[in-house]
């Protein structure tokens, strides 16, 4: 059967949003740029061993993140121990992470690089599950590895900026990368973020222009994409969901 | 993005409901039932609490902004993780205009906000005069498309 049928749903499922989580779920089945297709379902696995994780549950109680030290819930497969703890911290933790804890997971072995790449499937497993569990579905099967090699491409306009990662700014990306900041003049670093691996900053515009706005909407605030929702009550939930997870940005 | 759409849409909203929640009357139409879909998704509330929020919000805005709410619910569980795990500033602009704000709602006092720089108060007053005219042209832009 196919992935994100919705074919029990109640409700009618915009096209483009299960368009978007398939293309996610290849994306996330595939060698990426630093991680096999086994080592990235790995991490996404990790994303649903969080949510009922014990350290995690702790950790967030303590006063800082960084006091209770353990294992993490959950068969690992693949993955050592500090990816796992990696995904975990920022499926369930990521307001509290520092940029003196990523240095120490730089010193053990994890490159900015890669830290980038686990972040992306984090990400992108956690948004496609918060829409299955808002909507009361069951969350989608991860599909099956597909054989073959990272292709530890490492983008040269890639620069240490204003974030704990290196970053392309707009003026200085190569043309080959062009296309992840296509129809922006000016790139946000929210955007920015993950273009030390720029097929991550793909699978979020991906994502993004279904679950959210295209991207030429988003700047203009008179826009709600022709969704059912008008402009401010998205914002509202946008601004909501960012308060709840204590985030600044 | 909350504070410039509803300006721009005519509106007027309270945007201290962002942190504190359903206690708070924003403004925003069907905004009780947007709130309890946003908390009990978060939260991980009982199955029955959210099949009710589903349910709230389907009766008041339809079945299409039910699934919409649920998609931009999960947009930005994914954009939050971004900023966070990223450790990227607010960009400059944004920064700027949103100096009052931040101070209002308390959001300084988030972690994460130590990874934006202090804004210079002389710019800072400057992006304040010039806001309400950066809307009229965002107003007038948005009128020509429409026209179009």
């Amino acid at each position: 059967m196919d992935a994100f049928a919705y074919s029990n749903s109640p409700w009618q499922i915009r096209p483009d949003l299960p368009e978007a989580f398939r293309y996610t779920w290849e994306k996330l089945a595939n060698s990426g740029t630093w991680l096999t297709g086994e080592q990235r379902l790995a991490v996404a696995n990790e994303v649903r061993n969080a949510g009922d994780c014990h350290l995690c549950r702790q950790r967030k109680a303590s006063l800082s993140p960084f006091a209770t030290d353990g294992d993490h819930d959950g068969d690992h497969g693949p993955l050592s121990n500090l990816q796992v703890d990696i995904a975990h911290r920022l499926t369930t933790d990521a307001s509290r992470l520092t940029e003196s804890w990523l240095a120490n997971c730089v010193e053990q072995g994890v490159s900015r690089e890669m830290y980038v790449e686990i972040l992306s499937i984090v990400v992108a497993t956690v948004a496609i599950d918060a829409f299955h569990r808002s909507l009361g579905f069951e969350l989608e099967v991860l599909p099956a590895a597909v054989p073959g090699e990272p292709s530890r491409y490492r983008p040269a306009a890639a620069k240490e900026g204003p974030a704990w990662v290196p970053m392309i700014d707009i003026a200085a990306i190569d043309d080959d990368d062009a296309d992840i900041y296509s129809g922006m003049q000016r790139s946000a670093n929210v955007i920015a973020a993950m273009s030390l691996v720029p097929d991550a900053v793909r699978l979020l515009r991906a994502q993004s222009a279904a679950m959210y706005l295209e991207m030429s909407d988003i700047g203009n605030p008179a826009s709600n994409g022709d969704r059912a929702l008008s402009r401010p009550q998205i914002e509202l939930i946008a601004g909501r969901v960012s308060a709840i997870n204590d985030c600044f940005y | 993005m909350l504070r410039a759409s509803s300006k721009v849409n005519g509106e007027e909203v309270n945007l201290g409901v962002v942190t504190a929640g359903k206690t708070t009357v924003s403004g925003v139409a069907g905004e009780t039932q947007l709130l309890a879909l946003v908390e009990a998704t978060l939260r991980r509330e009982s199955g029955d609490e959210l099949a009710n929020a589903r349910n709230a919000l389907a009766g008041k805005l339809g079945d299409a902004a039910l699934v919409d709410a649920a998609a931009v619910i999960g947009n930005f569980e994914r954009m939050t993780r971004i900023a966070d795990g990223t450790g990227i500033p607010l960009d400059d602009m944004m920064a700027a205009l949103t100096v009052d704000i931040r101070a209002e709602l308390n959001l300084n006092s988030f972690s994460s906000a130590h990874n934006t720089p202090q804004v210079h108060p002389l710019k800072a007053a400057l992006v304040r005069l010039l806001q309400p005219l950066m809307l009229r042209r965002i107003r007038k832009q948005f009128a020509k498309s429409e026209a179009a």
